[in-house]
């Protein structure tokens, strides 16, 4: 924050003391938001390899339906189980060898960052909208609705993210919608504590009385005077939000709670990979590897976001 | 201090009583009558199925039912598993050491090995060592451990043969009957020689898969924080009086750093909670992860919802003493509030 103002500080000073129109302005002046943005991510090497494997994946799920040699839930009857083409008796017909229905691996692997892709964005979209909305209802409307919400989040947090999901899913039934919706409610109270606690640090500045002794109506206060200063460690948690919700959507599906067979879900191709141990490994490890790189990938470039967004979240 | 302590107790009454409440709305969404599931498929008469209704108390009032069950609670009476006709508190308890043991050696393993690990980083601060351990834990932090789960039985139990694949103890080689739950301790209990070192090896595999992500946090909150701590004034003073940089870092240093460690801890219960479900179903650990997972399979929505209840419970507890012990140890909360 004190990094932000000093900047605009400095931005406004050179503009003052130059006359409009000086060349000097165009190299003096503080650089755009998204310049200087992206010259702190850059500095974070790891956080822009993080950012171009998130690039290959995200284009992996865009083109999958080109990409993909097969389709994802044809069985080639012929081939079950066939071995990558690296082993003895793979083939470049399946790269990637088959699964135990005969299903082509890459293939699936391919269309299920579709997947997983959607479940993480869709997670992370809609708890950052209700956890904004509620956080800030929270902070601003009262110590009755405050203690309310903060009860509910609270007893969220209680109970294991998993356990919950599980429940969540017994009583909706297994099927992707609902591990949206399970993995969303369970992700919900940290966008929601993080967005009250942030509007309550701000509620007390001097542009937040100024706004209200101006006679700004609480529906503009809340959401264009003080959300838009409380966004740079929301959006740092949505994207590590992201990785969290494919992970947690990723082991419903592995217990058989989320996404249903033949959907290709990293984490449901692993449901019962487990007789594949002995006698056909890549069927274990494949799936598992595609999550770990893109997880990896993902919270790479949270952090990245995080040094960039937000120097006092920065852990040195 | 005991003002502290009781308000912090008393904060979670509204805690309990909306977990109460969740959980008996969430009995009441489960699709199917609990009496007609009861009963299966066979089918009963329109009388059996109203004098059920009435024994169960479903014919009354929501209100009077929650609260009914809300008594049922805090008598300790959690439900009636509809698989074992069990009460669900003993399955539980009897569960619990299981994960509970599980639980330990996966902490045990993450703290040996996190809290040295992050203090050496943070002294070799952007050296090899402090990057590649980052890398690491990195990794370990974003883990699927199902599938971390797999790979090492893969490779570690099955190709290499080191350890064994499931369970918590060779039942053919060793049989006594559980007096703790515990089964390190009931091994040293019976006495048959061998028995304690077969359950420590069955616990390794599951412990590090548990540990893994803990052990990547703990590293990572322990490097920030001895950075923190290192350029405080009193390290200055200690490396100035001259002392040994081992007894600076170790002694000095490592012991404030741990204070933000330990709220850090009491917050990794809940997720070694929920890690221990995926553990126990790849390890076939007869825990509460386990148990929960097959009563959805078995439909015991009884058994699910007083075992979820149950398990809330632990973790509003342990987090509670975290906090007791939190202020215990650092003076400046309890005067804050």
């Amino acid at each position: 924050m004190d990094a932000d103002l000093d900047i605009g500080l400095s931005a406004s000073l050179t503009e003052a003391a130059l006359a409009p129109g000086d060349p000097a302005i165009a190299i003096l002046a503080a650089p755009s938001p998204w310049a200087a943005f992206w010259a702190a991510f850059r500095e974070n090497k790891g956080a822009v390899f993080g950012l171009s494997i998130v690039a290959i994946v995200v284009t992996t799920a865009l083109f999958a339906g080109i990409i993909a040699p097969h389709s994802p839930i044809e069985q080639f009857r012929d081939a079950v189980k066939a071995p990558p083409v690296w082993e003895t008796g793979g083939s470049w017909r399946y790269i990637l060898g088959t699964d135990g229905a005969g299903r082509d691996m890459l293939s699936r692997i391919i269309y299920g960052a579709r997947v997983s892709l959607f479940i993480g964005l869709a997670v992370m979209s809609v708890s950052f909208v209700i956890g904004i909305i509620l956080g800030l209802i929270s902070a601003m409307a009262g110590p009755l609705v405050d203690v309310a919400i903060t009860r509910v989040m609270d007893l969220i947090m209680s109970v294991p993210s998993l356990v919950l999901a599980i429940l969540v899913v017994a009583v909706l039934g297994p099927s992707l919608t609902n591990t949206i919706v399970a993995v969303t409610i369970v992700y919900l109270p940290r966008y929601v504590r993080l967005m009250r606690a942030s509007a309550l640090g701000e509620l007390g500045k001097d542009y937040v009385t100024a706004a209200r002794v101006v006679g700004v109506g609480l529906f503009r206060l809340m959401f264009f005077t003080i959300l838009p200063n409380c966004l740079a460690p929301l959006i740092v948690q949505a994207a590590l939000g992201v990785s969290d919700a494919i992970l947690e959507a990723a082991a419903l599906g592995f217990l058989g709670l989320g996404a249903q067979p033949p959907t290709p879900e990293w984490g449901s191709m692993l449901a019962d990979s487990r007789e594949f141990i002995r006698s056909n490994p890549w069927i274990v490890t494949l799936p598992g590897l595609a999550i770990l790189i893109t997880v990896v990938a993902i919270n790479l470039t949270g952090d990245g976001l995080r040094d960039a967004l937000d120097p006092k979240m920065r852990r040195s | 201090m005991l003002a502290y302590f009781l308000r912090r107790i008393l904060l979670t009454i509204p805690t309990f009583v909306a977990l109460m409440f969740a959980t008996f709305v969430a009995i009441r969404l489960v699709p199917g009558d609990p009496v007609e599931t009861r009963m299966g498929e066979h089918g009963i008469t329109p009388e059996r199925l109203a004098m059920l209704r009435h024994q169960l108390g479903l014919d009354l009032p929501v209100w009077r039912q929650f609260l009914a069950y809300v008594w049922q609670l805090l008598h300790g009476d959690f439900g009636t598993s509809l698989s074992t006709q069990q009460s669900v508190l003993t399955e539980f308890l009897t569960l619990f050491p299981a994960t509970l043991e599980l639980t330990f050696f996966a902490f045990l393993f993450a703290l040996t090995i996190g809290l040295p690990m992050g203090a050496i980083a943070a002294v070799k601060r952007g050296g090899y060592f402090d990057q590649a351990l980052m890398s690491v834990a990195t990794v370990g932090y974003s883990m699927p451990i199902f599938w971390w789960g797999l790979l090492l039985i893969m490779f570690v139990a099955v190709d290499l043969g080191l350890t064994p694949v499931s369970g918590r103890i060779d039942l053919i080689q060793y049989y006594f009957e559980p007096v703790t739950g515990f089964m390190t301790i009931d091994a040293l209990l019976s006495g048959q020689s061998g028995a304690f070192l077969d359950a420590l090896h069955h616990l390794i595999l599951p412990a590090i898969v548990l540990g893994t992500v803990p052990l990547a946090v703990i590293a990572r909150m322990t490097r920030s924080s001895m950075l923190e701590v290192l350029s405080e004034d009193y390290v200055r003073t200690a490396r100035a009086k001259g002392l040994s940089p081992l007894r600076v870092v170790g002694l000095h240093a490592l012991r404030n750093a741990l204070l933000p460690v330990v709220t850090m801890v009491g917050l990794q219960v809940s997720s070694l909670l929920a890690g221990a479900v995926l553990t126990e179903t790849i390890f076939s650990w007869p825990g509460i992860g386990k148990w929960l997972i097959e009563s959805i399979g078995r439909r015991d929505y009884p058994a699910l919802q007083g075992g979820v209840m149950l398990v809330s419970l632990v973790v509003i507890m342990v987090n509670v003493l975290v906090d007791l012990l939190y202020g215990a140890i650092n003076p400046r909360i309890r005067h804050g509030r």
